[in-house]
């Protein structure tokens, strides 16, 4: 069997300039956020990226002027507001969004999955999502007689980042049982390439161990890279919480592109490595805050 | 506990009157989930769920099937909020294989940025140019779905005003009754918008016109004051025009003690006198 582990240079590498890249995340969750700085220091142009509801990882690339078009639902870091590196990217024109409802979203890329031309969903008719669209959502006749459904053109993304809490060497990936956002159970199988980052890779008996918990095939992944805390500073449930700090630092200055851009510079690519970057944002001090009980739930 | 005390006239702000209000609207039996930002209306399922309606279904962030979370965190998306449920909903396409179907979360409550006279909804652009809009909203995440799959609607806003509430909305994210009338029905969508609660009044949608029409007003506010904040003609109901009902003493005790000692139902809330 293929092994798949890969450094993450070597990981991002996979992806070429002009992509359509899709990132695992949702508002403060679940993203694979070194495999984002590692395109920001490869300083990736023209992606385009897509994303279920994009935080503080899509406005770091938009400062960073690494995408180019944005295909999601949403972009919000929820409590702390807008992004507002990404909401002027698209203000100057400089970054274009094809919005998407969730339920047209997961239809793209379902039929994408499924080597469908397009999937129908019921979903966002009656708005300007769909006349806004016409290149990728259609309204049509129910050949069978019913409603009007709407045609999702199939969605393929050159490549899906994914973050998870452990996997073996040969890329087959767990998950601890929580929120699986946004869904693995369709947008990595509708991409051409799966990048992973996980907490821990760990020998293949320990996954065995439960392999209900074993959410993606290792025969669909490209490259896996152990990346402790590589959801930071979003949360990783149950493992941490999000860093209510590191997002109030970016947000104290995402309204002034200098000041973003010096943020960029010397708190996202210049850490060489993971223990680095987690050093300069608190080191141990801020990973048991955000492992404590009251960020996780527990 | 006596009756009385809870008849007596108490303190209360505008932000805990819009939880009392809203969750007037959810009984037992109905079926609701919360998104992202989504503070009054947790706030609202909690006290029903403690008071008049403790077999209201909620599913906590959209993943937590009957959650008991010691408090609103701060965030409504994040694991705090579902904690102790009975199941997670994980994988995010079990979430829309209930929520496509129109037999299953038959409620939901709907927070956006405009709201128009027909009760169409927009978190998308501000400006004409979609491409080179005024201001880049978040967008319509699940909420394009929800508004178009037959259920019932509760919007709720904490800053009523001319530049919230709109003739017409520059962007449809969510469908209302669309142009009016039986526009909606003709496209094939059932249900849509119910009640609106914002920091004035409580309002609903004409029978026929499908038309914003003032319900009732918060106690010391007046329909003028209303109408005067809201960017289209506001129809008045025949008859009296009633003030919404103030939060009971004990409602207030579990808002303020229990569900939301933090206070986060007040984020998005202009306070007025303030810049």
């Amino acid at each position: 069997v293929q092994e798949k582990t890969a450094s993450i240079e070597k990981a991002v590498g996979l992806i070429r300039d002009g992509d359509v890249v899709a990132l695992q995340n949702m508002a403060t969750q679940a993203a694979p956020m070194a495999l984002v700085r590692e395109m920001i220091r490869q300083q990736k142009r023209g992606i385009g990226l897509v994303v279920l509801v994009g935080g503080i990882a899509v406005d770091w690339l938009a400062a960073a002027g690494v995408i180019d078009r944005l295909i999601g639902a949403a972009v919000s870091m929820e409590q702390f507001g807008l992004c507002q590196q990404y909401r002027a990217a698209v203000e100057a024109g400089r970054v274009r969004v094809e919005e998407l409802s969730e339920s047209l979203l997961n239809a793209r890329l379902g039929a994408g999955a499924r080597q469908l031309p397009f999937l129908p969903s019921r979903g966002a008719i009656g708005t300007d999502l769909i006349a806004q669209n016409p290149d990728n959502l259609r309204m049509m006749d129910d050949p069978f007689g019913g409603r009007a459904v709407v045609a999702c053109r199939a969605l393929v993304p050159d490549v899906a980042l994914v973050h998870a809490h452990r996997a073996d060497r040969f890329g087959n990936i767990q998950y601890e049982p929580t929120a699986m956002w946004p869904d693995l159970a369709v947008m990595p199988y509708a991409a051409r390439r799966v990048l992973v980052t996980a907490e821990e890779i760990v020998d293949s008996e320990i996954l065995r161990r439960h392999p209900e918990r074993t959410v993606l095939p290792g025969f669909m992944v490209d490259a896996v890279v152990e990346v402790p805390y590589g959801a930071h500073p979003m949360s990783f449930f149950p493992a941490y919480g999000y860093d209510e700090r590191f997002h109030l630092a970016w947000t104290e200055v995402s309204c002034d592109g200098d000041r973003a851009a010096d943020f960029v510079e010397r708190r996202l690519r210049a850490p060489r490595s993971q223990p680095e970057y987690l050093e300069a944002a608190g080191g141990e001090q801020m990973l048991a805050r955000i492992r404590a009980p009251q960020s996780t739930g527990g | 506990m006596s009756g009385r005390s809870d008849d007596m006239p108490v303190d209360y702000t505008v932000d805990e009157l819009m939880v009392t209000a809203l969750a007037a609207h959810f009984q037992d039996g109905d079926q609701a989930c919360n998104g992202m930002a989504s503070f009054i209306p947790v706030a609202a399922f909690m006290l029903a769920r403690m008071t008049h309606a403790p077999e209201l279904i909620w599913i906590a962030s959209s993943v937590g099937l009957e959650p008991r979370p010691k408090r609103i965190p701060a965030s409504t998306l994040e694991a705090a909020l579902w904690s102790d449920s009975v199941m997670y909903i994980d994988q995010y396409t079990d979430f829309w294989n209930l929520v496509l179907n129109g037999r299953w979360i038959t409620k939901f409550c709907v927070g956006a940025a405009q709201i128009d006279c027909h009760g169409n909804v927009n978190n998308s652009v501000i400006g004409d140019d979609y491409h080179r809009p005024t201001v880049r909203l978040p967008g319509t995440a699940g909420l394009a779905d929800l508004c178009s799959i037959g259920k019932e609607l509760y919007y709720w806003h904490p800053d009523h005003s001319r530049r919230s509430f709109v003739e017409r909305v520059d962007f449809i994210s969510g469908a209302g009754y669309l142009e009016g009338g039986d526009a909606r029905v003709r496209l094939g969508l059932g249900s849509g918008p119910q009640a609106v609660v914002s920091n004035l009044a409580v309002m609903d949608f004409h029978p026929v016109n499908r038309r914003m029409r003032l319900k009732s007003v918060h106690p010391g506010v007046t329909a003028e004051e209303v109408r005067a904040a809201t960017g289209f003609e506001l129809l008045l109901p025949e008859g009296a025009l009633p003030e919404t009902a103030p939060p009971t003493r004990r409602q207030l005790q579990l808002i303020r003690e229990v569900i939301d000692p933090d206070g986060l139902r007040r984020s998005g809330f202009r306070i007025r006198g303030a810049s």
